[in-house]
Parts: structure tokens; C-alpha cells; sequence
């Protein structure tokens, strides 16, 4: 008769802990389906959807209107008028290989904001679907080589929104112009200190690449990955700092003169010159990196037709237009005017509103990566080292 | 005549302590006056006082949110440990137990497992299991590492109860049960409540576990800290709240400590 | 509760008998919780450190030491050299922290009289606010134009806009962060032990003409030991994890062992790799374990109690 009561007291005490444990946070939690059963589920309409976007974005993309766009672009400005700021969720990238992995552990993104070089990945790992283009009216305007792009198995799974160059950024006034003839510039000892390459672990893969002359940057054989690892271990002392957020650590160091030489895109060039320094955006003689990006839609997403919503918000004309005349990075939308350009002269040296940019003879576009998980054991190699 | 120390080493030992003392307060005094200043950069000379990123802070949706979710996780934490602490600390003080090292052990694992391993284990395991990131897994998590500090707390209040009271309780006829109730249990509340203050606090900072399990767009306040101490914009706002968080928690615990001693010196008197 | 209470009226001895080894029990919902979500997790990480499991999709699973072999022979691989070096610095650190805290328990428990509560308190308090907040905080004080190189140029100490530049993103911002961390913690166990010290030994040697150097030499720093190595694990063992403070007060060159863990867990497809180093990691503090355990455990039950 005791056991009946201690059992009771048990169960009591069970029921208890596992309202506690089970019960409180079953408020605070969300119950996801696991697996992604996307197709032949009816999907709610747009006043139906919980209207919330997690959105996995690179700092100073954020939609206007919501807090932490503080640099002025005026896209997603149509998104927050209509539907409100407050359910823009964003989480930051710190490079695509992180993008990609942190996707792959599980983490759920209605919008993720990748390169094109990760695009199979995104495909191949089930995380993302393809997009219904005819509930995007901007669609038709864009560069029919980038949407193409965009395309895997005729299913246009991203769509493409910004492209640009990534090269050396240095101090005109600091570096000899003897010195600043290629991509070599990272591996300069008299630079030490002075130095700071990014926290991208294909990027300087791709960079050690063109450095030790490799014919493709891309698919390094395993002992050319191990030649570029080997190259930026060299590099490494050199650096003050890997950065990691452009806004955050690359641009204020930079502008401070804390360094002189660092990994960038055009534009963090555009605002050094703007805060009056004396830069220079290198024509490395290997040539230069350039990059496609653009949206993709979560496997799981929720709110699907908010997603085209915010996309539409992004891809308008007044929207791209805008972006180029902020960063002035090239913008997928095709109808852009060369009138519509402020800065013509930059415009013109980085080749903006010409569709066929990326395919000139000294760019080199990053493209996808067969040994990626290798490249990016190299790179944890790299920073261990 | 002191026997440990002369008059100069108390002198000196006076002085270190007191450095010491200046060394530990000296981090958390510049947060408290760098959250009134108003430049965006931390910097001297002081750019002079305001208040508005308390109101920036408060105004911050993302921020407040993330607070409120580190304390209702922090709340259920102290709730669920301090349980599962109490009823495993009622159990190893059985007189006799099989396997009392081997639970004992287990129990005061989470002590030692360094909390990075346990987040990515927890990884691995919500993955095998097709699950995805989710609050209620941190919750999971910072159970049990709050678990064993809740048993360490409550365990020794159990150990120092007279077992002469239990026993004249049971002779007067009280069951196990209400024995528990009416006798032990007030006995200890000032022990629970330490605990279930240790567990909140451990759950409200916890940052390793978080980083790994929190979903998309659901941060915790820790993980909001870390992200706003490296966005320059954000930085300010961060200091302004972790100012008021560090003053609250220095009031907390200084007033939970001298109420829990005069509690404990009350019933050890009666 | 009516039947337990027939029970106790009609033998107690029964009762006894019968209630003891029943209340053992109530250890199990604590055992299985951390069954659940400690040791498996624990165990799908061993599995993973020798491929039975991966994450990668299309990737062939199957016993494989690979992974071991390419990390565990000295010398061979970055992910040791940052093991070891980061084991130095904890090393360092830990030390440290024991050295400053020894005079503060000693403080406490022989100078401190009638106050030494209150004082303790005012040592501890800071232990119990955000560790994360005052990693922040001296974020503030050691960055390059923060609080001490501001301080430094506006008394001319040192030209405008040129910070001292081993202040910060340096293993010597990581170790001193640590270190404060720390420091209010280890205090308490040597206090402890110190504070029960039986004075009389201490009388008994100055009685006997011995300084009160030598006294301290042979008779408190030996019996205080066991509160020493206990304060120098509660450091060790810790800190062996961590990776918060090295992402922010420290560099790429400062990174610790724990950031490599959480960086192949959060920056790379390949899980499998990052698991041999998680495994590493938890063997290294079992053998600390093992080595200081006895220390550790009769002053943990100690501690909380004080």
C-alpha cells in the first residue's frame, strides 16, 4: 500500500515535471512538419499566411523601413508599406559557406540571400523551392544570362537581384603602386599589420587560386587545395584581422587606417572614396572575382506568397535603380538607363547596366565548388593554424 | 595579536583586496556610465550624459522581445530544475541507494561537459531525430546544466535537516508524503529559491546552446548581446540595457543572499 | 494520504523498511532527463568522430578512425597546435587566478573578522552578473579607441588615434577577460578550507617560536591545498570550452580550441571532423577529472553551502 502511494506521488510529481518541461515551452516553440512535403499541399492565401519572414541576409540588405536598414536603400520599401516592418526576422551572413551550413543544421529561413556558386547545394540539400515567376511583375525585366543562371533543371530556383567584382581596396597613398599589381598585394610583407582579408572561406580559396596561377579556381585538385591552403597560412600573419561584416569591422577599420589593403567589394570602394580617402579598387593582373547573388525561397516556408511579395519589393525598377546609385553594384533588372546612373564615369569603369559583365575576359565569376566541404576544412585549417 | 598576518601583511592583504575589489567593479561601473553617453563610440572624453539609448533600447522591438524570451526560458528553467533537482536530491539522501555514485555522477555532469559540446551534441541529436532548431530545445538544454547546481544548493539543506523532526513527525502520524509537505518542505524553500535564482541566471546568460538551437528570427537576449556588441549601430543600446541588467542582477543576488541567511538563520534558531 | 497514514500507525518498522529504498527513486527523472539529453547527445557525437553517423546527405557512413588519425598525432595538424596552445593559455590563466585569489580568501578568513560575509559578497557579486555583458564591458575598455587608449591620449600619454595595439584581439585581451571572469569563483573554495582551518594548529606553531612566514609555508599552505587545486580545476575545466570571449576580445591568432569546435559546427558541412575535436576535448576534462576529482567534489558539496 506505501508503493500505491509512492507511485502516486511519483506520477504526481512526473505529471508535474513534464507540464513543466513540456507544457510551458509548448507555447513558446512552433511546431514545424520535419521533412518538407512542399507540392501537393494546398497552400493557404496570402491573408491566410502568418505573414513572417525569417530571412537570412547580408548586413545592409535589410528592407527599408525596418530598423537596421540604416544606409538608405530604398528596396522592400513596397514590402514594410503594406505589410509592416515587424515581421522581418533577419539573421546575418557572415560568409556563403556559413550561409549554406547554418541552413543545412536545420535552421529554418523563409528568404535566404546566397551566391550563385552555392545554388546546387541549396538544391541538392532540399532546402528551397522554386519560385512562381508569374506572381513576380518585375520578373520580365530581368537580365535573361543572370535568370538563366538562375535555373536548375528549368525551375527557377533563384532570382537574381545584385552582381558585382570583388577585389583588392587599398590606400592610393600608402601602397606603392609597384606593389599593387595583383592579387600578390595579401602575401606582401611590408604590409604587415596593415592587412585584412575576409572571413570567406571559398572567396580565399578562389583568391590563393588566382595568386598561385591555378588554370580554375574553382576545382582545385586536392593537392591545389593544399598548395592554397599552404599560401594563405603563409598569409595569415600578415593580417590585422579576418573580417567578418563588411559594416561593421572591414569598413570602420579601414576608414580609421587601422589597415590599408583589404578584400572588398565595390561597394565599400565607393564609400572610402567618399569619406575622402585616397583608394584605389585594383585591376589585379590574374583578373577579378565576380559574384552573382540573388533570393531563394525556404523549402518550408510558411509564408510563401509574402516571400513574392518581398522579392517584388526588391526587384522593382525604382528599387534597382536606387541600389546602383547606393553601391553601385550592378542590379539584375536589364531596363536600367544609363541616364539613370548619377556617377556615369564610375558606372562606366565597372561595366554597370552591360548584361554581358560577368562574362568578360578578366573576370573570373565564382562559381559552385564539387570539393566544398574540403575547401572548407582547409579553411578551419587555416584559422587553426 | 593576529596569528596570520603581522600588521603590515594585514595592511598590505587590506590594500590587495581592496584593488582587487576596484579591478572586479571597474568593468561593470564603465558600462553603467558609457550606457549615459552620447556619442555612438565608447570613448573619452565623455561626449556627454543622455538618456536616449534607454529609450532606443526600449523602443527596440527585436531587443525587448529577445529579453522577454531569455526570461520566460530563464523562468521555466528555474521552475524545471530546481524540481528535477529537489526530487533527485530527496532520492540520493535515501540512506540506502544502489548506484548512488553512478547517479550522483551523472547528475553533476553537466558541471564538467564543456557547454560547446553539449550544444553541438544536442545538435546532432535534434537533426538524427529530423527535428529543427527550436526554444523549447534550449529550455531542454538549460535544465541540464542548471540541474546539477540546483542539486548542490538544495542537498546539503536536506543533509543539515534534523532527522528527529521527520521522525516525530511520521510518529505523529504524518505519511511520507505529508511529512514532506508540512515539515521539509518549508524547511528549504529558502534553498529552493536560491536555486530556482541560480537557474534563471545560468539560463539567462547561456550563450553556447543558444547559439546553436535558437530557430531563425527568435533570438535570446544573449545571442542579440553578441550580435549587437559587434554592429557599431546597435552597440549603445546594448550597453544601455546590459547596464540595467548588471545593476538588476547585482540588487538581485546581494538581496536574495542577505533575505536567504536571515531566513536560514531564523529556522535554524527555532 | 489516508492509506499512508494506516501504514505508519500500524508499524512503523514496516514503514521504514518499505519507504527507504522507494525514495531512492526519486533520483530517476533526474537520470533519465540527463540520460536523454546529455549522454546521448554525448553519444551521437562519439559515433559521428568515427563516421557510424554524418550529416552529409549521399555521403557513405561506416567505422573510419580517419578523421583520428589525421588529428591525433602531435605536431601534425593546426587543430592540435591551437589545442595545445590554448591549453597553455588556460594553463596560465588558471594559475593566475589562484595566485590572486589565495590573499583574498586568506584576506577573508583570517583579516576579515565580523565582516567577512558582507565582504565575500561584495568579492562574488560580480560572478553573478552576465558573463557575457562584462566580456562586452571590457570589450569597451580595451578596444582601440575605447576607454583605456582614450584615457591614455587625452593625458598625453600617448599620440591621438595611436592605441596600444596588443590591447585588444589578442590572446592577452582573452586572458585577461578570463582571468577577471574567474577570479571572484576560485576564491571560494580556498576560503572555505581556510576557514576551517583549525587555528589552533596555527597558534600552536607561532607558539613554538616559528615565524609567521614559515607558519604560512608549512602549515596553512599545505592544509589549504586541497581548496587550491579545487579553485585551479573550477578555472581549468571551464575555460578548456571556451569560445565566447576569444570571438569577442580576441583575434584569428587567439582563437581557442572551443572556437574551432563551434566554427566546424557552424561554418562547414562536415560535422564529422568537428565531432573527433568535441570527443578530444570531453576525454582531456575527464582526465582532469579523474586526476582532481576528489578535490573538486567534497568542495562543490561544500561551496554552495557556505
Amino acid at each position: 500500500m506505501d508503493s500505491i502511494d509512492r507511485r502516486r506521488f511519483l506520477t504526481g510529481a512526473a505529471a508535474l515535471g513534464g507540464g513543466v518541461l513540456l507544457g510551458g515551452p509548448a507555447a513558446l516553440a512552433k511546431s514545424v512538419p520535419a521533412r518538407s512535403l512542399v507540392v501537393d499541399e494546398p497552400r493557404p492565401p496570402l491573408a491566410k499566411e502568418p505573414g513572417t519572414l525569417a530571412i537570412l541576409e547580408w548586413p545592409g540588405y535589410e528592407a527599408h523601413g525596418t530598423k537596421a536598414q540604416t544606409y538608405g536603400m530604398l528596396a522592400g520599401k513596397d514590402y514594410t508599406d503594406k505589410f509592416g516592418a515587424k515581421g522581418l526576422k533577419y539573421t546575418y551572413i557572415v560568409n556563403d559557406t556559413q550561409a549554406i551550413n547554418k541552413a543545412r543544421s536545420g535552421v529554418q529561413f523563409d528568404l535566404i540571400h546566397p551566391c550563385i556558386e552555392n545554388l546546387p547545394d541549396y538544391v541538392n540539400s532540399k532546402l528551397i523551392q522554386p519560385w512562381d515567376t508569374s506572381l513576380l511583375p518585375s520578373f520580365k525585366n530581368l537580365n535573361k544570362t543572370l535568370v538563366k543562371k538562375g535555373q536548375i533543371g528549368g525551375k527557377q530556383y533563384m532570382i537574381p537581384w545584385d552582381w558585382g567584382y570583388a577585389s583588392v581596396l587599398y590606400r592610393t597613398d600608402k601602397v606603392s603602386p609597384a606593389d599593387a599589381k595583383g592579387w600578390e598585394l595579401f602575401w606582401n610583407a611590408k604590409y604587415k599589420g596593415k592587412i585584412a582579408i575576409w572571413d570567406g572561406a571559398q572567396s580565399n580559396f578562389e583568391v590563393a587560386g588566382l595568386y598561385l596561377g591555378f588554370p580554375n579556381m574553382d576545382t582545385q585538385t586536392p593537392s591545389q587545395i593544399r598548395q592554397s591552403k599552404d599560401a594563405l597560412i603563409k598569409q595569415k600573419p600578415l593580417n590585422k584581422f579576418y573580417w567578418k561584416s563588411e559594416y561593421s569591422d572591414m569598413q570602420p577599420a579601414f576608414k580609421a587606417g587601422d589597415i590599408w589593403i583589404t578584400y572588398s567589394w565595390q561597394d565599400a570602394y565607393v564609400n572610402m572614396k567618399n569619406a575622402g580617402l585616397k583608394v584605389a579598387f585594383m585591376e589585379p593582373r590574374q583578373g577579378k572575382l565576380g559574384w552573382m547573388c540573388g533570393f531563394v525561397l525556404g523549402a518550408n516556408t510558411k509564408s510563401y506568397y509574402h516571400a513574392h511579395k518581398y522579392v517584388e519589393s526588391f526587384i522593382n525598377h525604382a528599387a534597382a535603380v536606387q541600389m546602383v546609385n547606393l553601391f553601385y553594384y550592378g542590379n539584375a533588372d536589364a531596363t536600367i538607363k544609363p541616364s539613370e546612373v548619377k556617377d556615369k564615369a564610375l558606372a562606366k569603369k565597372l561595366n554597370i547596366g552591360n548584361p554581358l559583365a560577368l562574362q568578360a575576359k578578366d573576370i573570373h565569376l565564382q562559381s559552385w565548388m564539387p570539393q566544398e566541404s574540403q575547401v572548407a576544412l582547409a579553411w578551419q585549417e587555416v584559422q587553426a593554424a | 595579536m593576529n596569528i596570520a598576518a603581522s600588521k603590515t601583511g594585514e595592511w598590505a592583504l587590506k590594500g590587495y583586496f581592496a584593488a582587487l575589489v576596484v579591478f572586479l567593479y571597474v568593468p561593470l561601473v564603465v558600462l553603467v556610465v558609457f550606457s549615459f553617453d552620447n556619442s555612438t563610440i565608447q570613448t573619452l572624453p565623455y561626449s556627454g550624459f543622455t538618456t536616449k539609448w534607454f529609450h532606443a533600447a526600449f523602443s527596440n522591438t527585436d531587443l525587448t522581445s529577445a529579453v522577454q524570451r531569455s526570461a520566460w526560458i530563464g523562468a521555466l528553467c528555474a521552475c524545471g530544475a530546481t524540481l528535477l533537482g529537489l526530487i533527485s536530491a530527496l532520492g540520493l539522501t535515501a540512506k540506502r541507494m544502489r548506484l548512488r555514485g553512478l547517479v550522483t555522477a551523472l547528475v553533476l555532469l553537466p558541471l564538467v561537459v564543456p557547454y560547446v559540446v553539449l550544444a553541438v551534441g544536442m545538435l546532432i541529436l535534434l537533426n538524427s531525430l529530423g527535428l529543427h532548431q527550436a526554444l523549447w530545445a534550449v529550455l531542454l538544454g538549460h535544465v541540464a546544466i542548471a540541474v546539477p547546481y540546483s542539486l548542490l544548493i538544495i542537498m546539503p539543506r536536506l543533509q543539515t535537516l534534523d532527522e528527529n523532526i521527520l521522525d516525530a513527525a511520521r510518529d505523529l502520524g504524518a505519511g511520507p508524503v505529508h511529512a514532506f509537505r508540512r515539515v521539509t518542505l518549508p524547511l528549504i524553500v529558502p534553498a529552493l529559491f536560491s536555486s530556482a535564482l541560480i537557474a534563471f541566471t545560468i539560463s539567462f546568460d547561456e550563450f553556447a546552446i543558444a547559439s546553436f538551437l535558437v530557430p531563425a528570427g527568435q533570438e535570446t537576449f544573449p545571442l542579440f548581446v553578441y550580435s549587437g556588441a559587434r554592429t557599431p549601430g546597435l552597440e549603445p543600446e546594448v550597453i544601455a540595457i546590459g547596464a540595467l541588467v548588471v545593476v538588476a542582477s547585482l540588487v538581485v543576488v546581494t538581496a536574495a543572499e542577505l533575505l536567504r541567511v536571515r531566513a536560514e538563520r531564523r529556522l535554524t534558531r527555532s | 494520504m489516508a492509506v499512508a497514514s494506516d501504514a505508519s500507525i500500524r508499524s512503523q518498522g514496516l514503514l521504514r523498511g518499505a519507504l527507504r529504498p522507494g525514495r531512492s527513486w526519486l533520483a530517476a527523472p533526474a537520470s533519465i532527463y540527463l540520460l536523454a539529453v546529455l549522454i546521448v547527445p554525448l553519444a551521437l557525437i562519439g559515433l559521428y568522430s568515427v563516421n557510424v553517423m554524418t550529416n552529409l546527405v549521399g555521403v557513405p557512413t561506416g567505422f573510419s578512425v580517419v578523421n583520428w588519425q589525421d588529428f591525433l598525432p602531435p605536431g601534425s595538424n593546426p587543430f592540435w597546435d591551437r589545442f595545445v596552445s590554448s591549453i597553455v593559455v588556460t594553463l596560465i590563466v588558471s594559475v593566475a587566478a589562484v595566485v590572486a585569489a589565495y590573499p583574498i580568501a586568506y584576506c577573508l578568513a583570517f583579516v576579515a573578522r565580523r565582516r567577512r560575509y558582507t565582504l565575500l559578497l561584495l568579492v562574488l557579486a560580480p560572478f553573478f552578473t552576465s558573463y557575457l555583458l562584462r566580456v562586452v564591458a571590457w570589450k569597451v575598455i580595451l578596444a582601440n579607441d575605447g576607454v583605456l587608449n582614450s584615457a591614455l591620449w587625452q593625458l598625453g600619454l600617448r599620440q591621438h588615434g595611436n592605441g596600444i595595439s596588443w590591447l585588444i584581439y589578442s590572446w592577452f585581451s582573452v586572458g585577461l577577460v578570463l582571468f577577471y571572469s574567474w577570479v571572484p569563483f576560485v576564491a571560494l573554495p580556498i576560503y572555505v578550507v581556510l576557514e576551517n582551518m583549525d587555528q589552533r594548529l596555527l597558534e600552536a606553531a607561532l607558539d613554538l617560536g616559528a615565524g609567521r612566514l614559515h607558519v604560512f609555508r608549512r602549515v596553512t599552505l599545505p592544509l589549504s591545498l586541497p581548496g587550491v587545486i579545487a579553485g585551479f580545476v573550477f578555472v581549468l575545466i571551464p575555460t578548456t570550452g571556451e569560445f565566447i570571449s576569444p570571438l569577442l576580445v580576441g583575434g584569428p591568432s587567439s582563437y581557442m580550441f572551443g572556437n574551432s569546435i563551434q566554427s566546424f559546427f557552424s561554418d562547414t558541412p562536415d560535422w564529422n571532423y568537428g565531432a573527433v575535436l568535441a570527443v578530444w576535448l570531453i576525454a582531456i576534462v575527464l582526465v582532469l577529472m579523474i586526476l582532481f576529482g576528489r578535490f573538486l567534489s567534497a568542495d562543490l558539496r561544500a561551496a554552495p553551502a557556505e
